[in-house]
């Protein structure tokens, strides 16, 4: 399956087990969303359960909190995840506060998909990775599966998860890749990291993506100057898998962080906080950012210059592997 | 409404604005009381019977006298925060009085009698006031932000009109389950500016969910007058754009509110929602933060005075030989009698603890929590006194 097939699979099937889950969005019905992740579901399902919603992701977002309140699972789609903050505060300050204000009496089981991350020369709008704005505060479990099985498996997390969940779908990896998904109704499990490629030296901690970028620069540099990186992809940001962080870097005592959001409180900065907290008297070195910069994601050279590029995934490296105290 | 009026300069009180209630037959408005709470034939009175009428009174001369007594305990220091109901007692009493137990009623903050006419406690209700632990809401919210889920109140997520669609969202869920669940959620004139609002209604005239919108317009969005809230004449002409159900009731009758919201839940099965905008007036501040003299007019005030929602009810079961003096004289002792007994009760109950803030974010606390609450509990062991 690709990672489009695999996400509507993950749908289809936690639509045939329970008859709580419902699908919203923009164009979702008759065209199957605008990247086709819900085709076929209207059709099967019905338009009471596939919503095609008026172009209101504020709407569509406060809709989904009142349906979850009342006890329905509804995905939401936010065509771009570009478009979603206009939903900011029914996300941020409703949805995944119902539980905490009401004093656990009211829940907000939904999920929300949003398509994001930079790859298809779409400029600012349809390039964002807004994880940083929908992590503070608290609330919200966000996912960000970058393979076929975990766009399975993580999408069915979310869907059963008594908690709201962001679901930050690789846009660019929708159609290009390809994996076995046994189509089992199999969730993941919320928080763990998966350790790609392992390695003695330097750790790289990626998720998205830059999961791929970060696995291509650890097998050239592996091969070409002899390092022997760890690929770790985090796959989850909250709750995010600092142990298996923690165990890779007090083996090789270097770190590299790596994402494709802005870099000023970007979720690298949680990690390097984290991790010099936890593990200080590993490292070796001071830990290395590559992310995003702080600034509107261009049309023409954002994929080149304002995502991490491999140029500078190796950069980091050998900043890292060359620090002397 | 009048053409829009300049104030001559700021912070002067903008000239008095006639009470729509003494015109509401012109202007549209259904009422069925006089302002000497008589049956003016303006629309016949709806089929309610004595122990409904005296207990929608009973219920709101306790809101008033939970009003009064609150705002003195805020006022000398025993309680932080207040918001007042008082003058919209008829508004929220008699439209929740419509509803069915198993409804659900999405609150906003100036109803404390919709609390009441479900059965809530006045302890509870005082332990909600004074933050405590054991009350529904574990002492997380304001006073006055009300909800219970044993009793189907929604309590608000406190941004104007923010949670007027997950009334309707929550409706539409319970249509497509087959439940016969009907929804009702409060919202004041401010609100109707709000994205919220207008998401909502749109969702609404498409999918029709079984939901009344009930808009409280009490003349003012804190110092804000609905002339410079809207250019419309009215708020319920807003459903028109939606195509949704709309009406324009007196807020400070309880029968002509009583009467449009039985309609509107009448109407659910073939046109699913209804805005009802309640005409009615905030007697007292917009909080205890506020000084309502900076911006209206005691003669205002005064105006409104004569349309009081209690009085009118209390005219209107004289009228009928529903009431007398002696009940009269009875309930204000009883209601007295209570509130003071449920704030000597709740100000003796106990405030959370400090890791109580810590549950309820999940389901499940994650082990970024954890850690959190850890540290806090450590820190706050090792931090002590020099």
């Amino acid at each position: 399956m690709t990672v489009l097939q695999a996400t509507t699979a993950a749908m289809t099937r936690a639509m045939l087990d329970d008859s709580a889950v419902v699908v919203m969005g923009e164009d979702v019905g008759v065209a199957g969303g605008i990247f086709r992740a819900t085709q076929g579901l209207q059709q099967q399902f019905g338009e009471d359960r596939v919503i095609d919603t008026p172009l209101d992701e504020k709407g569509i977002a406060a809709h989904a909190i009142g349906m979850a309140l009342y006890g329905l699972r509804p995905i939401a789609e936010i065509q771009f995840s570009g478009f979603i903050h206009d939903a900011f505060e029914q996300i941020m300050f409703c949805g995944t506060k119902y539980r905490w204000i009401t004093g656990g009496q009211y829940t907000c089981p939904m999920v929300l998909r949003a398509p994001s991350f930079g790859g298809i020369k779409g400029g600012f709008w349809h390039s964002q990775s807004p994880e940083t704005y929908y992590i503070h505060g608290g609330g919200m479990k966000v996912v960000c599966p970058a393979t076929p099985d975990d766009a399975y498996r993580l999408l069915l997390a979310a869907i059963v998860d008594p908690d709201p969940v962001l679901v930050l779908e690789a846009v660019p990896l929708y159609r290009s890749l390809s994996g076995p998904v046994n189509d089992d109704g199999v969730p993941a499990e919320i928080g763990r990291a998966e350790v790609v490629r392992p390695g003695d030296d330097l750790t790289i901690v990626a998720y998205g993506p830059a999961r791929h970028l970060a696995l291509r620069a650890a097998d050239e540099m592996s091969a070409r100057e002899g390092y022997s990186i760890e690929v770790i992809d985090l796959r989850s940001l909250v709750p995010w898998d600092r142990e298996a962080v923690s165990a890779s870097v007090r083996r090789t005592g270097r770190l590299v962080v790596l994402h494709e959001g802005s870099q000023t409180l970007g979720f690298g900065s949680e990690i390097v906080a984290a991790i010099q907290e936890h593990d200080f008297g590993y490292l070796h070195g001071p830990i290395q950012r590559i992310a995003g910069h702080d600034m509107p994601y261009g049309f023409s050279i954002g994929d080149e210059y304002y995502r991490p590029s491999i140029e500078r995934i190796r950069a980091a490296v050998r900043r890292a592997m060359d620090f002397e105290f | 409404m009048n053409a829009p009026k300049i104030v001559s300069f700021a912070g002067a009180p903008r000239e008095p604005v006639p009470v729509p209630l003494a015109s509401a037959d012109e202007l549209g408005i259904e009422q069925v009381l006089d302002a000497e709470g008589l049956p003016n034939g303006n629309r016949p009175e709806p089929d309610l019977d004595q122990a409904t009428v005296v207990k929608m009174y009973e219920v709101m001369v306790t809101v008033a006298a939970l009003d009064r007594i609150g705002w003195q305990l805020q006022r000398s220091g025993r309680m932080e925060f207040w918001i007042p109901s008082r003058g919209q007692e008829a508004a929220h009493v008699a439209s929740t009085a419509a509803m069915r137990p198993s409804d659900w009623i999405f609150l906003a903050d100036r109803e404390p009698g919709s609390f009441l006419w479900r059965g809530a406690g006045l302890t509870q209700m005082f332990a909600q006031f004074f933050g405590r632990a054991d009350e529904p809401l574990k002492g997380r919210r304001l006073p006055l932000l009300l909800g219970d889920r044993s009793i189907n109140i929604v309590p608000c997520t406190t941004q104007v009109g923010s949670y007027i669609p997950h009334a309707a969202g929550a409706a539409w869920a319970a249509k497509l389950r087959g439940d016969d669940t009907r929804f009702i959620v409060y919202f004041g004139d401010g609100a109707t500016s709000r994205g919220e609002f207008h998401s909502a209604l749109n969702f609404a005239g498409i999918h029709k969910p079984p939901v009344v919108f009930f808009c409280q317009n009490n003349g003012w969005a804190v110092s804000t007058p609905n002339d410079r809230q809207t250019a419309t004449a009215t708020f319920a002409e807003k459903a028109d754009a939606y195509a949704v159900r709309r009406v324009r009731v007196d807020g400070n009758d309880p029968l002509a509110v009583y009467a449009a919201t039985a309609d509107a839940l009448a109407a659910m099965p073939d046109e699913g929602a209804t805005l009802i905008e309640a005409v009615t007036y905030r007697m007292g501040f917009h909080t205890s933060s506020d000084n309502p003299d900076l911006y209206r007019s005691g003669d205002e005030v005064d105006a409104w005075a004569r349309w009081d929602p209690i009085d009118r009810t209390r005219k209107y079961l004289e009228h009928k030989g529903w009431w007398d003096s002696g009940r009269e004289a009875a309930l204000h002792e009883a209601a007295d009698g209570d509130i003071k007994a449920a704030i000597t009760a709740a100000e003796a109950m106990p405030k959370p603890v400090p890791e109580s803030q810590f549950d309820d974010v999940f389901e499940q606390p994650t082990w970024m929590l954890d850690d959190q609450r850890d540290r806090l509990l450590d820190d706050l062991s090792n931090g002590g006194a020099l």
